[in-house]
């Protein structure tokens, strides 16, 4: 049932042929999201100020833009603009209360994405990569936790694992649960030592090669210089050479079985070996990580080494620099391309104070004056530009490969970066992308995507006509020359989203 | 988005301000299913090659000379001027160190450049400054994106011109798109307006029919038309900056000469024609050649090749010092062969490329393209 019921997915014909082929009652319940008539649009009041007002600023960076009838959500949520975009948030800081059904539907059909560990390696390395491009381009679009699928974002670059690595092929998925989506609004220590734990990560940065069995054999510092220099301290956070020696040499000894060991079901199984842990005193930014004495047991000797790995991550978590660098990099998310480093020290503090709480980083951020000023100033890059013009216009979408190829064409499909870095993100490496952009809002507009469509006519009709219409797609009111443009341009819709104004969140 | 209205050094189409010839470009050319270097290229003087292949060696009479030792393949003829000038440069004995002998394991390999994430010309035009990302930086020619471009920013795979294009009948939303960009203060008008030129520039290209300059002299099959598209992209300055085309089809075990003549003529004559074509452009211009591992020295009953190990690979173009065939001949005896008779790789692929990525993206970090790995490279520009 599964292949056939891909297959029909695939094939996406006729659905009369679909239900005589499989009968009603058998019809799996994503088929019926498939299929279920258009959700009517009702009417909406879109925004009426001139410029960006809080609302919409919450949309824009908070979420991946707002929906038909989404800013009249938040507008209820408090009595002013002010307390509604504040609840808003606070709605969004706490997923867990968040009803998703439609998300939940939307990705129930990439099976692979609940696949576990072990028997990732049945499935094709296509179909894993394919299917955690569209489940991740699905939640983006459906769902309501939106300030999570941003985050997901935010530490899937973070922690980028190039799932064509090795066996990242079938192991990235589990990173994309395991890690990323199960601390994405957690705490920055407990993700931390998942990601160095998980199996994508130490096949990614060679952690897996990472031993000295003997005093003549070089430890790998792959992941330990990685580890330093992007998930924790930041190139210039203040380490040395040497500390990324000593690091590595903490980490030596833990693996992970490859596709090519047996048995089978413990491929991807995580190992600490203990012949191949460097086991003599080491110094790691300025602490004292004494030898493990020979004279113990196998088994304390073991669980010292191990705990040697934990060791490391406090002290490199504890570290101000890894504060700083955590912060910055959330307030280029969220402030600005060259945050302001007023803010970027509150948020830190912050993350200092709370251990690396995320919520209570984030709560610090968008408190900050810098969060609630700097509107409409940052450029969406190309994920966040093509979802936001799916949401924008309330598309129906299967999230299928020609959206993904759009996203390649842009050098932004998820899960494609090659180094460990993470997409950029800032606006300069994305602005040679602008006729991919005007290609998709062209697309899009008109129904020319396969498996994506959208109703022009209502969506118009719901945002009260061509001025409202306009006002929804551009978070304020248009000004004369957009008026104009629009009318002239001979598709509206397209020009909208092809504008410099819906470049911008 | 800061206002970075100085011109130029952050501008990511520098390539689109009429001043492309400052852009160099890139051509990668892939030769997919193992080809017969030691067929392309001969080693005349090598008496173990005439020995070990009885029936299909290349005579030291029909060969086209090169420098005493080696000979070209009377079919690549059409390469001699290029040699001749010092703008060709052969690299002998060259491959990777994937000894699997399997075209899926070494293209992967040798595209990827290494066990690693991404393709080796995607990190190239990544661990460049923002000038790599204009719209047109880097194609392919064909249907999907070859692995080596994986991870690039902004690669797009083109059969024609056609697909850069908003569609037809797209004058009024041109206008109000040049209208609304054009009332910008910040880098988007740049942007905006840096991408309509290159819509008007192919625009123009596409309505053009082509003439090939100096007389070229293309041949009709999907390879040389896949150089033709390139050096249109070339010549109109649109940013291009890596290109890669396929010619596939070298798998010779049997028949080598009915499987290998036509493709080896297909070679020629599209890259003499690109070289010609191109003329003085050639200087910005590298094309490199190359395939994922080359065939067993000794000739199969079936009067062809197995798989092996090195092959030969073609630098063309942009200042170096041609006219030279590099790389260590190891000699063909038994002692020096590989495995189950193989030409040994005495050059790996990554240093015939480092040579080149360091001229075409100067400041870049080679350690980030290829990663694990000591760089040697060839001297290649003398």
């Amino acid at each position: 049932m599964h292949l056939t019921r891909r297959k029909f997915l695939k094939v996406g014909g006729s659905s009369a042929a679909l239900l005589a082929a499989v009968g009603c009652d058998q019809l799996p319940r994503e088929l019926r999201v498939l299929y279920q008539s258009p959700k009517a649009v009702g009417p909406f009041q879109p925004p009426g100020t001139a410029e960006i007002d809080s609302m919409t600023h919450v949309l824009n960076r908070v979420a991946f833009g707002a929906r038909p009838g989404d800013y009249e959500r938040v507008r209820k949520l408090g009595e002013s603009p002010a307390q509604a975009s504040a609840a808003y948030i606070e709605q969004q800081l706490n997923p867990e209360r968040i009803v998703d059904e439609a998300a939940d539907f939307a990705v129930r059909r990439f099976e692979t994405l609940s696949v576990p560990l072990g028997e990732l390696f049945e499935y094709q390395e296509e179909l894993l990569h394919n299917e955690l491009m569209r489940g991740t381009l699905a939640r983006a679009v459906f769902s309501e936790r939106q300030l999570f699928e941003v985050m997901v974002q935010f530490w899937s670059d973070h922690f980028n694992i190039d799932p064509s690595k090795g066996d990242c092929k079938w192991l990235k998925v589990a990173d994309d649960r395991e890690v990323i989506r199960k601390h994405a609004l957690g705490k920055f220590p407990d993700m931390l030592r998942a990601s160095a734990l998980s199996p994508a990560m130490l096949w990614y940065l060679d952690g897996r090669v990472n031993r000295r069995a003997n005093m003549a054999e070089k430890p790998n510092e792959n992941y330990a210089r990685e580890l330093l220099e992007l998930h924790t301290l930041g190139v210039h956070g203040g380490y040395t050479q040497e500390d990324v020696m000593e690091v590595a040499r903490c980490l030596t000894g833990w693996t992970v079985r490859s596709k090519n060991q047996k048995p089978y079901l413990e491929i991807g199984k995580v190992e600490f070996k203990l012949h191949q842990h460097d086991g003599a005193a080491k110094d790691v930014l300025g602490e004292k990580i004494p030898a493990i004495p020979e004279r113990l047991s196998k088994t304390e000797r073991e669980r010292l080494g191990q705990k040697e790995l934990d060791r490391v991550l406090e002290i490199v978590t504890r570290h101000p620099s890894t504060a700083k660098h955590i912060s910055a990099k959330l307030c280029e998310r969220f402030i600005a391309d060259e945050p302001p480093s007023s803010a970027v020290k509150s948020v830190a503090d912050a993350f200092s104070q709370s251990d690396g709480d995320i919520r209570a980083t984030l709560r610090a951020l968008f408190a900050t004056e810098e969060f609630q000023k700097q509107r409409g100033n940052k450029f969406k890059r190309p994920f966040n530009f093509i979802v936001s013009a799916l949401r924008a216009t309330e598309a129906r979408t299967d999230s299928g490969m020609e959206i993904v190829d759009y996203l390649r064409r842009m050098g932004h499909a998820p899960f494609n970066y090659p180094t460990p870095d993470g997409y950029p993100e800032p606006a300069a490496p994305w602005l040679g992308t602008l006729l991919w952009r005007w290609n998709f809002a062209l697309a899009v507009s008109e129904n020319n995507i396969k498996g994506t469509k959208i109703d022009f006519e209502a969506l118009q009709k719901n945002s009260g006509g061509d001025a409202g219409f306009m006002a929804h797609l551009l978070g304020r009111q248009p000004s004369p020359e957009e008026t104009q443009a629009y009318h002239e341009s001979g598709a509206g819709l397209a020009l909208m989203l092809a504008s410099p104004a819906f470049q911008r969140c | 988005m800061a206002d970075h209205s100085q011109p130029s050094a952050l501008n990511p189409q520098l390539g689109l301000t009429g001043n492309g010839d400052q852009r160099q470009t890139l051509v990668v050319v892939f030769l997919r299913g193992g080809a017969d270097g030691l067929n392309l290229v001969a080693p005349l003087e090598d008496d173990g090659y005439h020995r070990s292949r009885p029936r299909i060696a290349i005579g030291k009479k029909e060969a086209v000379p090169l420098d005493g030792f080696y000979g070209l393949n009377p079919l690549l003829k059409q390469l001699e001027p290029a040699y001749k000038d010092g703008a060709l440069a052969i690299v002998h004995a060259a491959g990777s160190e994937d000894d699997t002998r399997s075209h899926f394991e070494a293209q992967d390999l040798m595209e990827h450049g290494g066990i690693t994430g991404g393709g080796w010309l995607g990190r190239f035009l990544r661990a460049q400054t923002q000038a790599a990302s204009g719209p047109l930086a880097a194609v392919a020619l064909g249907k999907a994106i070859p692995e080596c471009l994986r991870g690039a920013p902004a690669a797009t795979v083109l059969q024609s011109l056609e697909d850069f294009s908003l569609g037809k009948n797209r004058k009024r939303l041109t206008q109000a798109l040049a209208k609304l960009y054009g009332m910008q203060t910040d880098v988007l008008a740049s942007a905006g307006r840096d991408t309509l030129d290159a819509l008007q520039r192919v625009e123009q290209l596409r309505q053009a029919s082509y003439h090939p300059a100096n007389g070229a002299d293309y041949g009709s099959d999907e390879f040389s038309r896949g150089l033709i598209q390139i050096a249109r992209l070339i010549k109109s300055r649109v940013g291009l900056q890596a290109a890669s085309v396929d010619l596939g089809g070298w798998d010779s075990h049997f028949s080598q000469s009915l499987i290998m003549d036509p493709l080896i003529t297909r070679l020629a004559r599209g890259l003499s024609a690109f070289y010609q074509d191109l003329g003085p452009v050639m200087k910005h211009t590298t094309v490199v050649v190359m395939t994922e591992f080359g065939r067993r020295v000794e000739e199969n009953s079936a009067f062809g090749t197995d798989h092996g190990r090195g092959s030969v690979m073609f630098v063309m173009g942009g200042g170096i010092k041609g006219g030279r065939v590099l790389g260590q001949w190891p000699g063909l005896s038994r002692e020096v062969l590989e495995g189950p008779g193989d030409l040994p790789v005495t050059t790996n692929y990554r240093n015939v490329l480092a040579p080149i990525l360091q001229r075409h993206g100067a400041g870049v970090r080679l350690g980030q393209v290829f990663p694990d790995f000591t760089l040697d490279p060839l001297p290649l520009y003398g």
